[in-house]
Formats: structure tokens, sequence, C-alpha cells
């Protein structure tokens, strides 16, 4: 038998009831007016600490890459692109051309493909992506722009914040001291 | 006689000072204030923050003088499908006729300094209330707008239910004292005898009934965003959208001059002597210092409150609230007929 629907009736709410329930808002309502539990972030002022793990932008360590080319061939958006470039062998002192891994953050979406598919563990990620550039060319790395973390204004002029979960109060901010 | 002394008698004139500064000045700084307030006190409750970026150190107390720049400043579209005569005059006529009801009311009780003395100003300035809506329908109508239509029969479906539960309700107060002059009926509620207290339910009833007649944020229901853009103004932009809005708040405190003159006893702690100050500044004053409190739970509520749809609003108009009322105006004949006041 295929299921039937359902008929339901609301029944219709009491005088007292509803007097009752007009009540109980507006207590609410003042309670607030009088003690403003405000979790607003202030961003400038205030930034949210992520946390280690978090994907944001990418750093090129270059003494570990191998020049394998994972990382542009995985990269969805194709952001990451490889630049050849002359590379002096420090034991044989030879000069070979080899290819380098840069980014392209008009691209990416942060997706950390490339920093999970890195045999040699070359790429890292920073727990920050607030980051404005003034034109589309300053988005752009070159090799070694990729291997220094961008700038991070943010963390110069604001305060470290963190959300919990509080059971009365709901969201809570709470201020972030020192590294954990 | 000096410069001085000439200008003050202008000043001091009273038609003058009751039209321009009581009933434009003062109402327009509140309604500033109130927009201010309404828009702070809804973040309060709902853990937001509110307008801040503007001037961060008086918590964004100059965000409304910022809006008023930006709608002066913007063009005034008149589309070519409209009724142009009715469509520029009707706001600006419900906006002058809006501040008109305050000429009636008196601010005290020494006839030197009424603009218009006269026996049924509680009356008088119940009848002038009611004649603004109507340039709103008008307004709507001269949009030749389908949501425009809409917002003025929501509008007209509105003022019939709610503005009789206002007019009840207020002319208890006249008919618990047995006269319709605002002058004894703030005199009858000397020693703390205030009609607000003495007879609730009216109180109530009015206070619910100006709510939801002014269209306030709570039960916008006339202009809601949601369905109908902007109701009766959905073709208005600029200024003229600005005073549309600004029309709904001075309507308010009108209505909330009028509350606090009937049922909060008006100048009453403060007993008007001789001479422009004690005689009129001071309990003009003292009356709108209660209209704007009035005016401040007004806006409280609107954070506390969801929006009723027409039908739920018309549902508690003639369901409850006009019983209600006419349960207030028996009170009131009860009262009288025991001679409390």
């Amino acid at each position: 038998m295929p299921p039937q629907p359902v008929h339901k009736r609301v029944h219709p709410r009491g005088v007292f009831s509803r007097f009752k329930g007009n009540i109980e808002a507006i207590t609410i309502g003042v309670k607030f007016f009088f003690n403003p539990e405000r979790s607003t972030l202030i961003y400038p002022k205030e930034y949210i600490k992520l946390k280690d793990g978090y994907r944001g932008f990418i750093v090129l360590i270059k003494d570990k890459c191998i020049n394998c080319g994972s990382c542009a061939r995985i990269c969805p958006a194709a952001a990451m692109k490889l630049i050849r470039l002359p590379f002096t062998d420090p034991k044989t002192g030879r000069t070979r051309m080899k290819l380098w891994p840069v980014i392209n953050y008009n691209r990416c979406i942060f997706c950390g493909y490339c920093v999970d598919v890195c045999p040699t563990e070359a790429l890292y990620h920073v727990p920050y992506h607030d980051v404005v550039w003034d034109t589309m060319e300053e988005a752009e790395t070159d090799l070694e722009k990729f291997q220094k973390p961008p700038e991070w204004k943010t963390e110069k002029e604001g305060i470290p914040v963190r959300y919990v979960f509080d059971e009365k109060k709901g969201l809570v901010k709470v201020r972030v001291e020192g590294e954990e | 006689m000096g410069a001085l002394e000439i200008l003050w008698k202008i000043i001091s004139w009273p038609p003058l000072w009751q039209l321009i500064v009581l009933g434009l000045i003062v109402p327009l700084l509140v309604v500033i204030y109130i927009l201010w307030f309404e828009r702070k006190t809804a973040a309060r409750v709902q853990r937001r923050i509110g307008p801040l970026h503007v001037s961060p150190k008086i918590a964004g107390g100059l965000q409304l003088l910022a809006d008023l720049i930006r709608y002066s400043f913007q063009e005034i579209i008149i589309p070519k499908t409209v009724d142009k005569a009715a469509f520029i005059s009707a706001p600006l006529i419900a906006l002058i006729l809006s501040i008109l009801p305050v000429v009636g009311v008196p601010f005290t009780d020494k006839p030197e300094w009424f603009p218009i003395p006269m026996d049924y100003s509680l009356l008088v300035v119940l009848a002038l209330v009611t004649l603004s809506p109507i340039f709103l329908i008008v307004a709507g109508w001269a949009s030749n707008n389908k949501f425009s239509i809409i917002g003025g029969m929501r509008e007209a479906f509105m003022i019939t239910a709610y503005e009789l539960i206002i007019i009840v309700s207020v002319a208890s107060a006249g008919v618990a004292v047995g006269s319709y002059n605002i002058v004894d009926i703030v005199h009858a509620q000397t020693g703390w005898k205030l009609l607000g207290l003495l007879n609730p339910i009216a109180f109530f009833t009015a206070f619910v009934g100006v709510l939801l007649a002014t269209s306030g944020f709570p039960f916008e229901i006339p202009e809601s965003e949601h369905e109908v853009v902007a109701g009766a103004f959905t073709e208005y932009s600029g200024l003229m959208y600005g005073i549309n809005m600004g029309a709904a708040y001075l309507k308010r405190m009108v209505y909330s001059i009028v509350l606090s003159v009937a049922f909060l006893g008006g100048w009453l702690p403060y007993t008007p002597g001789e001479g422009f100050v004690s005689g009129y500044l001071i309990p003009s004053i003292v009356i709108m210092v209660k209209a704007t409190i009035l005016m401040m739970i007004f806006s409280f509520l609107r954070a506390v409150y969801g929006r009723y749809r027409l039908d739920q609003a018309l549902d508690l108009a003639w369901k409850i609230m006009f019983p209600l009322a006419a349960i207030g105006f028996g009170l009131s004949l009860a009262e009288a007929y025991l001679g409390i006041f």
C-alpha cells in the first residue's frame, strides 16, 4: 500500500496561550536589549584565528622539490604552472634547465590537491587567506615569491579571536592568547 | 522696540512656535533619533552591532544623516505612465497632513499659548490624523503599477480596521472625563489618576492600533518587501521615497503625542506657570519626552515581532482588538457613571 497523505489539523490557540507567547517574546527581547550578547566579528580589528590544516595560501620549499610536475598536472583550475629555469647542481657544478612550479592566485580555488599530491611534501598551506592585491599581476607569483608566505597585514592590526559554542549563550567570541 | 524683542515675539508667537518647532523640527529630530534607535535596538536583540562604521565614536549616530544626504542627491524618476499631478502631490500632502494634527493639541493649559482655542480639540486631532492615509492610496493609484495598487488596497484595509480602533479607544478618554477638550482631559488626570492606569484596556488597544495603523516595521503590511515590492511607494525614488517613509514615522510621532496627552497625563507632573518658559516651554518638553519614550517602545517591538499577514492582522483587528476597544469604551462609561474624575 502506498503511503497516504495525512491531513494535519492545526489546533487554534486559545487567548491565554497567545498572551503567554507574546509576554515570553517581549521578555526575551528586553533581556537581550539590556544585556546584548553580540557575536559580530568586527573584521579588520578582530579576525578569526584559523587552525592548522586550513587550506590557505600555498608556499613552496624549493630544496625539497624534485621537479616532478605532479602539482601542475593535478591542479583542477590550472592555477599551478611549470616554468623552465636554469638550475646549478651543487655537487657536479653543471647547469641544467629544470621545471619549477609557480602559482597564479587569480585562478587558485584553494582545493589543496597540489599539497596532497606532492611526493616530497615540498608544498604547504599557511592558515590564512585574507590578503588584498591592488592589481591582478600581483596575484601571480614567480619562483622567488612562491617560496615566501604572502604578507599578512590582518595579523599586525587585529586581535585573533575564535568562536566557541556555549550551551547557554550559543556562539561566543573568545580571544586567542598566543600559540597553542 | 528693539530688534531682539521683535525676533523674540516672532519666535514665541504660539502658532509659529507650535507649527514650526513643535510640529516640524522636534518631530523630525525625534524621528531621526528613533530611526537610529530602532536599528540599534533590533541589532542588540538580534545579537548584531548595527550601524557603526559611519561614526564609531557615537555608535553610528551619523548613519541616518548619511542616508538622508544620499537620498537627497538621488535622481527623482517620474515614469511616463503615472498620473503626474497626483503622483507628485500625494506624498507631499500626506506629509503635511501627518504633521497637521499637532495644531489642535494644546501643550499647556494657558489659553494665550493655544494656536486655536477650541472645546473639541481631541475630536479635531483625531479627524485630522485620519486624513493622510487617503493620500497614500492616491499615491498607489497614481503610480499605475500593480504592486502599488495592491499596497494601496492593503493600506485601505488596515486603515478601516485600525483607525476605527484608535478613534474608539482615544475617544473613550474623553468619555471618561466628560469633555473632549484636551486641557480638561489632562486636568482630570491630576494626582496620578492617569487614564492609562485607570483604563488600561483602551490604552492597550490604542497602542496596538497605532503600531499597526502607521505600518511601522513589525507590521509593515502595506509595504512589505517580500510580497509587494514597496507597496504604494514602488515607483518612487530618491527624496520622494524618503518623504513617504518619513511621513509614516511623523504620523506615529503625532499619534504618540496624542496618546501621551490623552492617557499619560500630558504635562502633568509639572504644573504650568506664568511666562513663556514656565508656561509653555517646559510643558511641551515634558509632552515631547513622553511621546519619545512611547516611540522608543514602538521601535523596540519591531525587534521582537515577526510580520503579520494581511488576513491575520485583520483577524486580530476585528475579532480581538475591536471588541477590546468596545470594552474599554464601556469601562470609560462606567468610570464616568461612578464619577471617578
